[in-house]
């Protein structure tokens, strides 16, 4: 991991999913950060399609990362869809397993 | 960030009123208006006031609430919304005045109003789903729910002009048969079945589990409301009602399986004492279908026995309905006020969780102290005993108050 990437990831895990009480870097939501020039492109997904928190944390995500780059865009897609086992080691033992 | 609708607080906020008020009104008169005044001025007023004060007017904030999750889009009008929620709550105020001081013409008027106010929230949720063309067991289930909805009013207003003019007296008990069985199986069973196809994977974070099964609750249960109220209306030979029992039964048995295949895959140990307790309220009201179930058919002549309806009838809206709805809310409230105070500051500024605005282990005492309350409540309508009835009658509506109290001071948070 690129060290820009470790510091964009670093800032992602300020947003936290309010209902389970984990980051979304720990829940394993963030699948690519691409950075190009004046763009940030973040692409990721939600643990559930039609999840209620769609546009909280995507909105939260664009402000975390708004002092990066001119233009931040947030692609949220549920293409590949969210697998339990992307969560961290840390995050399966918060949620009790 | 789209902007939060204030609509669903308004029905939620008042939900919460009306059930203060009935358990205001019925906490010292229970027993009696439960057991020797259930077809008369006090029970229609106290019925409908759980009924529809209470349990549709929660059930339609959270219709507003989940089918904009579900969605993703707004729903078709927000003015329609609130010309809905005028016209029923205003509708409901004067038609359980009419019902309380036996005032036919008042009824009339408002009952029609009431009407209207069902009419436009099931246009706005027509229109909505129809653009947003995103059907599946969840969405098929709140829209069949609400059309069952309107078909419990306009049974319940042509009850209400058979009264006024004396047309179709032979009909009168046929309707309100029909009346019971869509509002209560109908409305809300397709509704709350629905909805927790959404809400119990979402608290248990559950992944990869079966979901045909949804497809065939969802047809059985449909067949049991049809059947039950083709039963009524046409003075069906008791087997068709038992048919209609032994569909609902099935259905409702596969919804526990069901249940059971969400919580297997869950990735979430613990997802509230609200849900936990949502998940008991289920099993144990399958138990007791089963039970109807086998006394329809040991006793048909008394299954319609005033006696034995009122006791489902309590069993099935003060117990499962009414339950479901209460453990829902431990989650629908802080979800809805967090999203409402703290969803546009996530991110920028340190905020609580959602758990840290409703205490899960307070949940978990009071609704273990109300469920208790009515299980023996209940007791004492199976014995017939007033006593019982009364006295955890009483208990049941103060640990009602504790818990509604619990759930509003989310509010403020």
């Amino acid at each position: 991991m690129l060290a820009n990437e470790e510091r964009i990831m670093n800032l992602l895990k300020e947003v936290y999913d309010p209902e389970l009480g984990i980051n979304i870097v720990d829940l394993g939501l963030i699948y690519e950060i691409k950075e190009e020039v004046d763009r940030l492109y973040v692409k990721m997904t939600l643990t559930t399609a039609g999840c209620p928190m769609h546009d909280t944390i995507k909105s939260a995500v664009e402000w975390v990362l708004k002092d990066e780059k001119p233009i931040v865009e947030v692609d949220v897609v549920f293409e590949p869809s969210w697998e339990p086992q992307l969560m961290s080691d840390w995050a399966k033992s918060m949620l009790g397993f | 960030m789209t902007k939060i609708s204030r609509l669903p607080f308004l029905f939620i906020v008042t939900g919460i009123v009306g059930f203060i008020a009935f358990h205001a009104t019925s906490i010292f008169s229970l027993s009696t208006w439960l057991t020797e005044e259930l077809r008369g001025p006090n029970g229609w007023f106290q019925v409908h006031l759980f009924v529809l004060g209470w349990a549709t007017m929660l059930a339609m904030g959270a219709v507003y609430q989940l089918i904009h999750v579900i969605l993703q889009t707004h729903i078709y009008s927000e003015k329609l919304g609130y010309a809905h929620y005028l016209c029923f709550t205003a509708g409901l105020i004067g038609t359980l005045y009419g019902f309380l001081y036996g005032e036919v013409y008042v009824l009339a008027i408002f009952a029609t109003l009431m009407l209207l106010g069902i009419l436009l929230f099931a246009f706005n949720m027509a229109v909505t789903l129809y653009k947003a063309k995103h059907w599946d067991t969840i969405t098929i289930s709140a829209a069949i729910a609400v059309a069952y909805l309107v078909l419990t009013g306009i049974s319940g207003l042509l009850m209400g002009l058979n009264l006024a003019l004396g047309y179709w007296v032979e009909l009168h008990g046929r309707l309100f048969g029909a009346h019971i069985w869509l509002g209560t199986i109908g409305w809300f069973g397709l509704l709350i079945t629905g909805f927790s196809y959404k809400m119990l994977p979402m608290f248990y974070l559950a992944h990869d589990y079966p979901k045909k099964l949804q497809t065939i609750i969802l047809l059985l249960w449909n067949a049991a409301v049809i059947a039950g109220v083709l039963s009524f209306l046409l003075n069906g030979k008791p087997w068709t009602m038992q048919l209609a029992l032994a569909l609902l039964t099935i259905a409702f048995i596969i919804y526990n399986v069901h249940l059971l295949h969400i919580r297997k895959n869950r990735f979430k140990k613990n997802p509230g004492a609200g849900i936990q307790w949502s998940m008991y309220v289920n099993h144990g009201f399958a138990i007791i279908l089963i039970l109807l179930l086998a006394f329809s058919i040991y006793k048909p002549d008394q299954m319609l026995s005033s006696e034995a309806v009122r006791l489902a009838g309590w069993l099935y809206l003060g117990g499962w309905v009414s339950l479901m709805v209460l453990c829902y809310a431990s989650k629908i409230v802080p979800f809805l006020w967090w999203t409402y105070k703290y969803g546009k500051l996530a991110g920028k500024q340190s905020i609580p969780m959602m758990s840290d605005l409703l205490n899960d282990k307070k949940v978990k005492v009071s609704l273990t102290c109300l469920i208790s309350a009515a299980l023996l409540m209940q007791m004492g309508l199976v014995s017939n005993n007033a006593i019982l009835i009364s006295i955890f009658g009483i208990i049941f509506s103060l640990c009602s108050f504790v818990y509604i109290a619990l759930i509003s001071f989310v509010f403020r948070k």
